[in-house]
């Protein structure tokens, strides 16, 4: 039985050597690639990064321990989801009534879920984020605790992105797709009281989880439902705001021409698309380095997402006012950090132009291949 | 109560030349994890002892009773199990598995 404070200690543990390899081996990594590749580094593509760094032992135990570090946190002797799977007669009873009261969760236990989804288990989170009833608590302790943040706090993250788009606009109607646990959805519907905030994901486990901190938050301004962001089964023009956190890249470049798709049918004219996500990568070496996380980190759609020409997607859907722009995770920690290992947060914001979005050439219908849903 | 689905066994992903390097970084570092988890637990024994004047190390040298003895090896068997575990080679969870490479790896254009 793994105990509150072994599990605080094991967790602690793996933090302390992440933070060690974000920072010290990261390093150590980056001055030798700079020493071997010298002048040539500017010209560098991704094979060339790949050359000069696969056969280094420093790279090797680097992508060892980004792997391996990772797995534990999940997995190890003092895992999450070890834990929460011993807990679940503690944890699970605070979710039972959730679904029952004034209609804030909405499930739909025969959702199909996408082969993409269930296949591979991201962040090598055991079962993936929706298969186990405790999912919820096992990502949600995840995200709180074993993030090398380097004494910034995480959360100022889903915070400040919010406030930046309370700077552009004050929206009515957000959809928020791919919500999890509603962590992203939190300060949208605090931020904006006056709006209403709908937040949907393909996780039962963690909309379960998303409705009851809500409610214990005293939120009546938000509803959680089970839909796939690529079929939302919302009526066309029904938000001002369509936004998501950390979902686009973990999704097949098909269902995400589906997503932006349907991102441009649900929004009203004039109205706005914000994603914070990964695609500001600013040299080969970044590059590399974030292909390796993909992998490594059980996270496969990152790299195909990386290489998508997102503006010309927007464009094809009828977007305009395009930006991708870099996102500082936390305040003080910058941009453009050469010295930490750092995901390459990105803002990518765009404007829908047009009365419907433009139709595409020569796809599939998403109609034919999803089952939609009644419409809310 | 509904759990984690069951995965079929994949291998796990490789970084060193031998693979016996990635089992063995996996066994230091689980031992490494007990240890530290283990240093926090007495630390905390050891502070609480002195302070309530219970601390009595001839207590710690004693011999172990049968019932004792029992419960002795069936933790350090699950000790064992746990450390020795990555030398299997198999994932924890549904992922890509075996070595790659991006030494060969051409940018293409997407839309």
């Amino acid at each position: 039985m793994i105990t509150p404070r072994s599990l605080e200690a094991g967790q602690r543990f793996l933090l302390a050597a992440k933070k060690w390899w974000t920072a010290d081996l990261y390093q150590h990594l980056r001055q030798e690639y700079a020493a071997q590749a010298g002048a040539e580094a500017a010209r560098h593509d991704v094979a060339d990064v790949a050359k000069v760094l696969e056969d280094l032992t420093e790279y090797r135990y680097f992508a060892w321990l980004e792997r391996h570090l990772q797995r534990m946190k999940y997995s190890g002797t003092y895992g999450l989801a070890r834990y929460y799977d011993q807990r679940r007669e503690a944890v699970l009873p605070q979710l039972q009534d959730v679904e029952k009261q004034d209609g804030i969760l909405e499930l739909r236990p025969g959702l199909p879920l996408p082969r993409y989804y269930t296949s591979v288990d991201i962040h090598q989170h055991p079962g993936g984020v929706w298969s186990d009833e405790v999912a919820g608590f096992v990502y949600e302790h995840g995200a709180r605790t074993t993030t090398p943040m380097l004494g910034a706090d995480h959360a100022d993250l889903h915070t400040r992105f919010t406030s930046m788009v309370g700077n552009l606009m004050t929206p009515q109607k957000i959809l928020d797709l791919g919500c999890g646990f509603g962590k992203s959805t939190q300060p949208f519907y605090s931020a904006f009281s006056q709006a209403q905030v709908e937040g949907i994901d393909l996780s039962a486990p963690c909309l379960r989880l998303a409705a009851h901190t809500a409610r214990a938050a005293g939120a009546t301004n938000v509803h959680f439902r089970q839909r796939d962001a690529a079929d939302t089964g919302y009526s066309a023009g029904s938000f001002d705001l369509v936004t998501s956190t950390m979902l686009l890249h973990e999704t097949p470049p098909e269902p995400l021409d589906t997503l932006i798709e349907e991102a441009a049918r649900v929004l009203e004219p004039g109205g706005r698309m914000i994603h914070l996500d990964f695609h500001h990568l600013p040299d080969a070496f970044a590059r590399f380095m974030f292909y390796g996380h993909g992998r490594r980190n059980n996270e496969p759609y990152m790299q195909p997402v990386a290489e998508l020409d997102v503006r010309k997607l927007l464009q094809r859907h009828g977007f305009a006012d395009i930006r991708i722009e870099p996102f500082s995770e936390a305040e003080g920690l910058g941009v453009h950090r050469t010295d930490l290992w750092r995901l390459p947060w990105t803002v990518i914001s765009a404007r829908k132009s047009s009365p419907g979005a433009k139709s595409k050439v020569g796809r599939t219908s998403r109609s034919s291949k999803h089952t939609r849903g009644s419409r809310t | 109560m509904k759990k984690s689905i069951k995965r079929e066994a994949r291998t796990e992903q490789l970084f060193f030349d031998d693979p016996a390097v990635d089992g063995l970084m996996g066994v230091l570092m689980s031992l490494a994890t007990d240890h530290y988890v283990l240093r926090d637990r007495v630390q905390l024994l050891e502070r609480q002892l002195v302070r309530s004047g219970h601390l009595d190390v001839l207590a710690l040298e004693a011999s172990a009773t049968a019932e004792e003895a029992v419960a002795a090896n069936e933790d350090a068997a699950a000790f064992a199990t746990e450390l020795l575990r990555p030398l299997l080679g198999l994932q924890e969870t549904a992922g890509i598995g075996g070595r790659f490479s991006l030494k060969k790896h051409k940018r293409r254009a997407r839309s």
